[in-house]
């Protein structure tokens, strides 16, 4: 997978409102994000469409507030 | 000074041969003596401490022994809340907070007649450190102050290894009890998720945190289990099922169990040290002496578990602490705001999927745990040198903890010997969904087995 250009980064950044952080701190995200993009690369397989999150929502849960 | 386990001290407390006046004073002139190079104590509550000894005191000399823990000094990781006492999370951005409400574990403890001795360092937000520009120094080890004693609940370990308090409480997202509890040479043990509430705890990652008790001795925490395990409706996570008593059967010994041991990881994966592994086949061999049979597991790829549980972390600890990092990212110490800064700019689709992985993995989990009833390894390397860590580190390291966070797996970590340094060596003890209870004998069995209990570190002894 082809790295994340500084320019994508910062439009991502601007998404996640970090857009305003100080110079170092945006430093900080660029060095970050090159270790996290290694990490979201190795996760991202194909997988069946039925294949459910480890967390899906359990309706007896709230059945506790009631 | 003598130095107490909680089995030892509930023994003669309840006989009135030792008063819990007296004990907490015990560890009161140890905590004066070294916590100020130590640092195991962000706050100590002597006072309330005191005035709660004195009342268990009284009860118990007027026939109203509540239990094990009457009585008994014990302290709380600093993300756990408690009425009236700051709970700072060792963090700047924390450095005033006083909740109005106690956590689960602490009205828990607290009901059982124990006496609260104050709050323990931790890495800040139960995440980021070791770190010099947080709200506190970093705490140390025992065993030698120059070394690590291992996050997050880095003063949890080093109170009890050092004897200040008989017990305490800790978190584990990724290996948080039992890496300290390695480090320290003491027990702690990673409950299964959803058996102990986390309601009142400050969160690290919703979807990985267990709280868990550790102390000098796998009976002890049994313990400690048998006072904070159980439902709670609060905690969303927790799970309402019976909660043996981990007492009861802990001296039943491993005759007959089966254990994997998942030689991959710690051969070809994440290879060991010489000593540790010198260390693990000795265990084994005395696991083998009491009966137990040992034979390999395959399990899938150590990064792939760290890889899920990182990506899932990232995102959920950006949105607990993106509104301080946006406002105010000088208040939130380097080694945190460099794990989480980049977790705002994870997409949905790559939560989900990591989410996904989980599900695989924690699936794979306990299929291996159909053949086998514990798994066997190191729950970490002897401590090194406390310094602070490249702050990339927690992206590339691979460990032998995170893996049983991912499938939520109860998992024990206990003292398994000595380095030449003198330095404790940690191992692990992993078990199926909700049997803490067997995992706790299988560690019982080998501490009985072993002398690693008869040594305290120099610092105190």
């Amino acid at each position: 997978m082809p790295e994340t250009t500084e320019t994508e980064l910062m439009v991502l950044a601007a998404k996640a409102g970090l857009a305003d952080l100080p110079p170092e701190y945006q430093a900080e995200l660029l060095s970050a994000y090159r270790h996290l993009e290694r990490m979201l690369a190795r996760i991202r397989s194909d997988r069946p469409q039925g294949d459910e999150p480890a967390h899906v929502f359990v309706a007896s849960t709230f059945q506790r507030e009631g | 000074m003598a130095f107490f386990t909680i089995a030892e001290a509930a023994q003669r407390i309840a006989a009135r041969q030792l008063s819990p006046v007296e004990l907490l004073e015990i560890c009161l002139a140890r905590i004066d003596a070294v916590d100020d190079r130590l640092n195991s104590f962000v706050t100590l509550t002597r006072e309330r401490a005191m005035a709660e000894a004195r009342i268990a005191e009284a009860e118990i000399m007027a026939g109203r022994w509540r239990g094990p823990l009457h009585g008994i000094p014990y302290n709380l990781k600093d993300i756990f809340e408690t009425k009236g006492i700051r709970t700072t999370g060792h963090s700047r951005s924390l450095s005033e907070y006083i909740p109005a409400e106690d956590c689960d574990a602490q009205t828990r403890l607290s009901e059982a007649g124990g006496v609260l001795v104050g709050k323990a360092a931790t890495w800040e937000f139960a995440h980021g450190g070791p770190s010099w520009d947080v709200l506190f120094p970093p705490c140390r080890n025992p065993w030698d102050l120059d070394k690590d004693p291992a996050g997050s609940s880095s003063g949890s370990a080093a109170a009890v290894a050092a004897g200040l308090v008989l017990g305490t409480m800790g978190s584990d997202t990724g290996g948080s009890i039992r890496g300290p509890a390695c480090a320290n040479g003491i027990a702690g043990l990673k409950p299964t998720y959803g058996r102990v509430s986390r309601r009142g705890v400050l969160p690290n990652c919703f979807s990985h945190d267990h709280s868990g008790p550790l102390a000098w001795t796998v009976e002890d925490v049994a313990i400690l289990m048998n006072l904070v395990a159980g439902f709670d409706p609060r905690d969303p996570a927790c799970v309402e099922l019976p909660v043996p008593d981990y007492t009861a059967g802990l001296s039943d010994g491993v005759a007959g169990l089966v254990i994997g041991v998942p030689y991959r990881w710690i051969e070809e994966e994440a290879p060991a040290s010489a000593v540790t592994r010198s260390a693990l086949d000795a265990a084994l061999d005395v696991f083998k002496a009491m009966g137990a049979s040992i034979r390999p597991v395959e399990m899938p790829a150590l990064r792939a578990y760290e890889d899920a549980k990182k990506v899932i972390a990232m995102a959920e600890l950006h949105t607990i602490h993106g509104p301080v990092l946006r406002a105010r990212p000088d208040l939130l110490g380097a080694s945190l705001r460099y794990r989480i800064i980049a977790g705002g700019l994870i997409t949905a689709q790559d939560y989900v999927q990591a989410m996904r992985m989980r599900t695989e993995l924690a699936r794979a989990m306990q299929v291996a745990f159909k053949d086998i009833d514990l798994m066997l390894l190191p729950a970490g390397e002897p401590a090194k040198t406390l310094q602070p860590q490249p702050p990339e580190s927690l992206f590339t390291k691979v460990g032998y903890t995170t893996a049983f966070n991912v499938g939520g797996n109860p998992a024990l970590a206990l003292c398994m010997g000595y380095s030449p340094e003198g330095m404790p060596l940690g191992l692990q003890i992993a078990g199926r969904l909700w049997e803490e209870d067997k995992v706790l004998r299988a560690g019982h069995a080998y501490e009985q087995a072993t002398p690693w209990r008869q040594r305290r570190p120099a610092l105190v002894s």
